[in-house]
């Protein structure tokens, strides 16, 4: 298998997904954290993607 | 039965039936499930009203009753759906997203922190129609996972569906909710 080294935008919403449901492994939070820094639209999405996850947390009565 | 409780409390309780009605049917897809699950928590909550203190909400307290009535009602119901033509899971709906090299094709627009603010009701309003839009297969994992907590082998057994699927739908039920939530908060 050939090492990546970077991902895509399209990648990283696969990512914050996955987190959701298991423990991203060391690789994958590196290469996240590396294209989350260097990506204005990434940053914003994930803050959207919190904000959902948060409501439906609350929507849930679990908070 | 004599039951005895808190008239304001008993109020209280029935009140919160449509908010139940809404999020069992999320779960459960089946109006005549939705109403038994809902009506048995609200039974169980008058039944044991003494033992709410508030320490939580009276909604999480009704929701985590509710849970268990869900749950129940899931593992009485014969399964009798068909199995899912391979091409539900072919082909991205997500695709008008991003470009040919995976870069998002729009900026995206800035929700504010409508968790902290007075918007916070018209947010969950707008993230219940948006929970409601989702299509049923997608829905009812992804609640199985966020509400009611199944490990991922018991959402596969109950849907019928193997873990490569459920990763797909779990997916597809997330990046919708944000794109509808995009289009509806904004």
């Amino acid at each position: 298998m050939t090492e990546k080294n970077h991902i895509t935008c399209r990648d990283t919403t696969w990512l914050v997904s996955d987190e959701r449901e298991r423990e991203l492994t060391a690789d994958e939070r590196m290469l996240l954290e590396k294209h989350i820094i260097g990506c204005s639209r990434c940053r914003a999405a994930k803050r959207q993607f919190e904000i959902m996850f948060s409501g439906i947390t609350r929507y849930l009565g679990k908070s | 039965m004599i039951v005895t409780v808190e008239p304001v409390l008993a109020q209280e309780i029935s009140a919160q039936r449509p908010y139940l009605y809404r999020i069992a049917l999320l779960q459960l897809r089946d109006e005549s499930s939705a109403e038994d699950a809902t009506q048995e928590a609200l039974m169980a909550a008058l039944e044991g009203a003494h033992r709410f203190e508030g320490r939580s909400s009276l909604r999480t307290w009704l929701v985590s009753i509710l849970r268990y009535k869900v749950i129940d009602s899931l593992r009485n119901r014969a399964k009798c759906q068909t199995s899912l033509s391979s091409d539900e899971y072919e082909g991205d709906p997500f695709d008008v997203l991003f470009d040919d090299r995976g870069q998002w094709l729009q900026p995206m627009s800035n929700w504010g922190d409508p968790a902290e603010t007075a918007e916070r009701n018209e947010f969950m309003r707008v993230l219940e129609a948006c929970l409601t839009r989702l299509p049923t297969r997608s829905a009812r994992a992804f609640l199985m996972r966020e509400w009611l907590e199944f490990d991922p082998e018991d959402v596969c057994q109950e849907l019928e569906i193997t873990t490569g699927n459920l990763r797909v739908l779990l997916y597809r039920a997330r990046m919708q909710l944000r794109l509808c939530l995009d289009h509806t908060w904004n």
